[in-house]
């Protein structure tokens, strides 16, 4: 399960950086992620961004991994001081085994 | 663009319209509604959410900020996404569109959802007001929520202030605010579909709400506890009526 999170966190870490873009180089530089990093307090990533991190952790999970009712069951102020290891757990939990992707309606 | 619906081991509502909701001018993206009320209306429902012109991750481009203009890329939106009738949420200048798209093409939509619509357009006091300020005062003039994100003035307020910065400065967003004209109430009486009006009792744009609830046939006027941003300053209140509302049966089925 450890190996599983790790793995998952990389991931996060990858798609997060995909996000930021070019940005990623002058922000990201000095900000290893962990699974204490908060997605608001230091990598300061806009609404927006997050909306587009969420739509390639869908891609890469696949539709068992439902962030939007996920986040539906959130108050903004706890999802605005979400921390990196929340959304880490929440995927394992979803997605336990190793499949890059679930296909549609099968789960 | 982002499109919502049901997760696994739950079914798409087919015999009802999907949900296109529309964000507010200058500080608003899809970002507005995903964080907010289109969770909950997607648990049941297809839910689509996309940024208008300029906004969010939408192109920047310099002009068609205008109500009719907009109104184009929803039909375009809609073209391509949900030919069938849908539903439409707006919020502020978001409401003005889904309300010229009722107007122009009431066979299209079904229900909808006016919350803070202001009108006329140009006159939304608290708009002139911020749109008056220098792009690093309107820091001042922000909802709470997205003052946050300017302290420290790190990456993210850096990219806010270059959105409102190219919003105000470099495209024709302000000007074509000014330039829209008011929806007379006899082109308002002409609205067929049913409407809800969402207004804050905390906003310049109550009066607004008061007005379109008298001239606009059949519409109801949920007054909220808050401001214009209402999403924010009311979330979970404005969700329940939104839900109620586009839960409600279509009057000819």
């Amino acid at each position: 399960m450890a190996d599983r999170r790790d793995e998952v966190l990389q991931t996060v870490a990858r798609l997060i950086a995909e996000v930021v873009g070019d940005e990623w180089m002058q922000w990201g530089e000095n900000k290893a992620i962990t699974v204490e990093t908060s997605f608001s307090g230091d990598l300061e990533l806009e609404s927006i961004e997050f909306v587009a991190l969420a739509e390639k952790l869908q891609q890469q999970y696949g539709r068992g991994v439902d962030f939007v009712g996920w986040l539906s069951g959130k108050e903004l102020d706890e999802i605005i001081t979400l921390r990196v290891g929340q959304l880490v757990d929440f995927i394992v939990e979803r997605a336990p085994a190793t499949i890059e992707a679930v296909p549609e309606g099968r789960r | 663009m982002q499109e919502l619906g049901p997760g696994s081991g739950a079914d798409v509502d087919a015999a009802q319209p999907p949900i296109v909701m529309l964000h507010g001018l200058l500080l608003g993206s899809l970002a507005s509604w995903y964080f907010t009320a289109a969770p909950a209306l997607a648990r049941s429902r297809r839910v689509i959410l996309y940024d208008l012109r300029g906004h969010g991750l939408s192109q920047r481009v310099p002009g068609g900020y205008g109500v009719r203009a907009m109104a184009a890329d929803l039909r375009a939106l809609l073209d391509a996404l949900a030919p069938q009738p849908v539903a439409l949420v707006g919020h502020s200048w978001g409401a003005l569109v889904a309300l010229r798209l009722a107007l122009d093409q009431p066979a299209r939509v079904t229900r909808l959802a006016l919350v803070e619509a202001p009108l006329p357009p140009g006159r939304l006091d608290e708009l002139r007001a911020f749109a008056a300020r220098d792009p690093r005062d309107m820091a001042a003039a922000l909802p709470a929520s997205l003052r946050a994100a300017l302290d420290g003035g790190g990456r993210r307020g850096a990219r806010l202030l270059a959105a409102l910065a190219f919003l105000t400065g470099e495209s024709s967003a302000l000007a074509d605010v000014a330039a829209e004209p008011d929806v007379p109430d006899d082109v308002l009486r002409g609205v067929r579909c049913p409407v809800l009006l969402a207004y804050g009792t905390d906003s310049s744009c109550l009066p607004v709400g008061e007005r379109l609830a008298r001239v606009i046939p059949g519409a109801h006027l949920a007054r909220l506890s808050g401001g214009h941003y209402l999403h924010l300053d009311a979330t979970a209140a404005l969700t329940h009526a939104l839900e109620v509302f586009l839960a409600e049966a279509r009057p000819h089925a």
